[in-house]
């Protein structure tokens, strides 16, 4: 008879034989996906890797698309990490591109030195001043931060609609409206970093951004303090941490995160304000940051590795008619495989000998 | 006879170290066969073993002299084996009932809680157990628990029940009805297994094993030992069970108490109209049965419960309402009585933990960084000198044994407080050898000028100890008597609530 037992000690071996077998299941499920689908599993596999990597195009796309994904992640780590469940990537994501834009109509014809920190900020306090209020509601009336991010990601996905269609910020030619605003000028798109690529300077700031995470959780004292949060609050209480303040402070990082993958998606990516781009990329965090196991070089490979997806499924649909739900779809399973690999590890297989 | 239980050649190791060696082990039935011996000796490993809630490395467990495989807790209850753990695992939003039957349904999906509850009442009213079913046990005391617990086992059939240190939280009252009901059980046949560090109750049992250091020293018969013996086997050495305390004057007062009041959740009183005062060089001790107040009277002095009522003074500055943070800073150390809960990050390192309260202390740090070298070293340090059994600094406080767990606490708040402690049952649990050296600790402590409130249920500590005591019940002070010219029953007859007894 074969048992799972609870492993007294995680082994680090078993672990990485867990999420291993995790990415394989993940890779059969997909072709068995892609299968029913009738599409010849191995062409689009191939696809999928050349429009990832097969070219520096491609390397320079999975970059790009990584970017947003690793931020929201890193803000999803820093709120998990402290059991603050702070789902409002979404949202902030949003006011961070909102803040940036309104950043760029008050500081245009700044300097390039000041201008893009300058509009980075705008868009970084947009998401704060989203996350703050989430905070204020838990700190002072108890409203579980669940239900307040939720709600104020509609809020902010509904205000940017309003913005660009009848609203202040909308493009209108002629007669229609095309829920955008008008293309920023060229000296507010982020320089590029090879030529004329679409390799922005924006993709460096992930990698610094997961350094800064990392360093600040496992070696200062607010990073003690958010693990220690999460871990055991009430002992933090005994022993003077301020934990109103501590949330708050959590939940401002969190959403300064998220807003600068909304306000570099503005300024590197679509050059305009709209909502298409922006859609699902604090959900998409949520999922790169739990996979990443709410670590931070474990959140930059997890992005890395959709942001390769991403990019692999333009080429992929280019090539052939492969449904465009087959991204989310890949995602779903990683992520649910993932999540058992992490139960798995815990435990050991044993064969029992029944007397 | 054959053994109810047999144990042979038990090994458990974990990472780095080994918490069990070879260990043989018996129990006759009907037998309190009594496990003993120092923090992190190895015994509540070695009834989790039993239990199925570890897997030994090596080693044969035998029931009723029949080979057992034993690999997770549910097959130790298919073969009749109960435990009441250490530190309890029950979930405080359910009921007594849904704690009991949930997690123990062995047929069918819905929960017959109407038979259970038959059962259930049957088995309290043959053993005189008085627990209320439906209470929720976050409304429950400790002590009350226990119950529960036991109950647990009991409502599952259990022949052989382990009890991992139950009187720990247990007031001498609740102690004595647990033994009676542990003679009733034996008496019906069961045999039990009883973790325990206090000499009395081992001297109770029928046979006692005593563990050094993962491995088996002694099996003796109690009849034929004496608790000096046993302690000589335990620790390798003799321990002085009464510390001498040198005689001092005390100082000028450090922490004074006025008419302090304090409600609780449902606005009733559970602090009434508290006076005392306690100066440099001075040990307060605080009698009482648990759940009078003393852990309430912890909280507002520490911070975390915010007082109704009265002045607290500290050095003559009010500091009633002050966060624990301003209390810290102003010197005062902290021993919770619920250590895993208020005491410590069980997942932090022992040297994270150390450091709890202190992370943004500068001597904790370089720049920005905490200066992981300087809060290594000092853990090394506290671990040497308060012998705290781990393989290094960098074990997580959860994986501690309870007393090793509690030397951590207290190692943390003697080493930053400075001028007040307050130490809420801090010997709970802790083995002979260990309590000496606390008690060495406060005493030294009071010499070098602390003002010291010292809570204990053991009544023999703070007649050894404090210098006055104040016993508490439901949430007053009953009086403050000086130890030297008061017996004990005087003072149990004011933790009962009577109110004769001189004030000082
Ligand atoms: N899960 C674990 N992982 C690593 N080490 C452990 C674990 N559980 C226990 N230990 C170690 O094994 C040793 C024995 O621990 P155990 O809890 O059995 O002691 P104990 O005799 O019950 O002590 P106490 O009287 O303090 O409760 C200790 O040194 C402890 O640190
Ligand atoms: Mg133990």
């Amino acid at each position: 008879m074969i048992q799972f037992e609870r492993r007294t000690e995680t082994s680090g071996v078993w672990t990485t034989i867990s999420f291993a077998v995790a990415s394989l299941a993940g890779l059969a499920a997909t072709a068995v996906l892609l299968a029913s689908t009738g599409a010849d599993v191995l062409q689009v596999f191939g696809a999928l890797v050349k429009g990832a990597v097969g070219s520096p195009k491609a390397l320079a796309t999975t970059l790009v698309k990584a970017t947003p994904l690793i931020l929201t992640g890193l803000a999803t780590v820093v709120a998990f990490r402290a059991q603050i469940w702070s789902i409002g990537q979404e949202g902030q994501v949003f006011a961070g591109a909102m803040g940036g834009y309104l950043g760029a109509q008050l500081l245009a014809g700044l300097p390039a030195l000041l201008f893009f920190p300058g509009v980075l900020a705008f868009g970084i306090a947009g998401g704060m001043a989203v996350a703050w209020l989430s905070a204020l509601l838990r700190n002072r009336f108890g409203v579980n931060e669940i239900i307040s991010t939720v709600m104020l990601n509609y809020l902010a996905v509904y205000l940017l609609s309003w913005l660009l269609q009848g609203g202040p910020w909308g493009e209108t030619g002629g007669t229609i409206s095309y829920h955008q605003s008008p293309m920023l000028p060229d000296a507010a798109f982020l320089p590029a970093l090879m030529g004329s690529s679409r390799l922005h300077a924006g993709v460096l700031l992930p990698f610094l951004a997961a350094a800064i995470c990392a360093l600040v959780m496992a070696r200062t004292p607010l990073g003690f303090e958010i693990r220690g949060l999460g871990y055991n609050p009430e002992a933090l209480r005994h022993k003077g941490v301020n934990i109103g303040r501590t949330v708050t402070l959590i939940m401002l990082s969190s959403g300064a995160l998220a807003a600068l993958a909304g306000a570099i998606e503005l300024f590197g990516v679509t050059h305009r304000l709209r909502a298409d781009n922006l859609i699902g990329l604090g959900y998409a965090g949520i999922i790169v940051g739990m996979i990443g196991g709410l670590s931070a070089w474990g959140t930059v490979l997890a992005g890395l590795f959709f942001g390769a997806l991403a990019s692999g499924a333009v080429y992929m649909r280019v090539l052939g008619d492969v449904p465009a739900a087959l991204v989310p779809a890949i995602q779903g399973i990683t992520l649910f495989l993932f999540l058992c690999a992490g139960v798995l590890a815990r435990y050991r297989i044993v064969r029992v000998v029944v007397q | 006879m054959t053994t109810a239980l047999r144990v042979e050649g038990l090994t458990k190791r974990f990472a780095g170290m080994i918490a069990n060696d070879d260990v043989n082990f018996d129990l006759l039935p009907g037998e309190i066969h009594c496990l003993f011996g120092e923090n992190g000796a190895g015994k509540s490993t070695l009834s989790s073993c039993i239990f199925g809630f570890y897997r030994p490395d090596r080693g044969q467990i035998f029931v009723s002299g029949e080979p057992v495989h034993v690999g997770s807790p549910i097959d130790a209850i298919r073969h009749g084996i109960g435990m009441v753990h250490q530190h309890f695992v029950l979930v405080p939003e359910f009921t007594v009932l849904e704690n009991i039957i949930v997690g123990t349904q062995r047929s069918g999906i819905g929960l017959k809680a109407a038979d259970a509850r038959k059962k259930l009442s049957r088995i309290c009213e043959s053993y005189g157990i008085v627990v209320d079913l439906d209470a929720y046990v976050w409304q429950l005391p400790v002590g009350r628990q226990q119950w529960v617990e036991i109950l647990k086992a009991l409502y599952l059939d259990a022949r052989i029940l382990i009890l991992d240190e139950p009187t720990a939280v247990l007031t001498p009252g609740e102690s004595r009805i647990l033994f009676n009901i542990i003679g009733e059980m034996c008496a019906r046949g069961l045999s039990i297994i009883l973790i325990t560090h206090k000499l009395a109750e081992v001297m109770q049992s029928n046979r006692v094993t005593v563990l050094r250091k993962g491995r088996v020293v002694a099996t003796l018969k109690t009849s034929e030992t004496s608790p000096d013996e046993l302690v000589r086997l335990m620790v390798g050495r003799d321990v002085s069970f009464s510390v001498a305390k040198p005689a001092l004057a005390p100082g000028e007062e450090v922490l004074a108490v006025e008419g302090l009041t304090a409600r609780g959740h449902w606005g009733e009183t559970v602090l009434n109209n508290i006076s005392f005062s306690v100066a440099r060089h001075e040990i307060l001790g605080i009698a009482g049965v648990a759940g009078n107040g003393q852990k309430e009277l912890f909280e507002v002095l520490c911070g975390v419960r915010k007082p109704d009522a009265g002045a607290i003074r500290l050095r003559g500055e009010d500091v009633a309402g002050l966060t624990p943070r301003a209390l810290m800073d102003r010197g005062v150390g902290h021993i919770p009585d619920d250590r895993f809960r208020e005491g410590l990050v069980p997942e932090f390192s022992i040297a994270e933990n150390l450091v709890l309260g202190w992370q943004r202390s500068p001597k904790y740090r370089t720049g920005l960084m905490m200066d992981r070298r300087a809060i290594a070293d000092l853990a090394r340090d506290m671990i040497a000198q308060y012998q705290i059994a781990a393989r290094d600094e960098t074990v997580a406080a959860g994986k501690l044994s309870g007393g090793n767990a509690q030397k951590v606490i207290i190692a943390r708040e003697f080493l930053h407080a400075s001028g007040l402690i307050l130490a809420n049952q801090p010997t709970r649990g802790l083995d002979v050898g260990v309590i000496e050296y606390v008690q060495r600790q406060l005493l030294k402590k009071r010499g070098e000028g602390f003002a010291i409130v010292l809570a204990s249920e053991e009544l023999s500590d703070l007649f050894s100890l404090a210098d006055r005591i104040a016993v508490m019940f439901k949430g007053e002070i009953m009086g403050i008597v000086d130890p030297r010219t008061t017996t004990i029953a005087e003072v149990g007859v004011l933790m009962a609530g009577g109110r004769e007894g001189g004030r000082s």
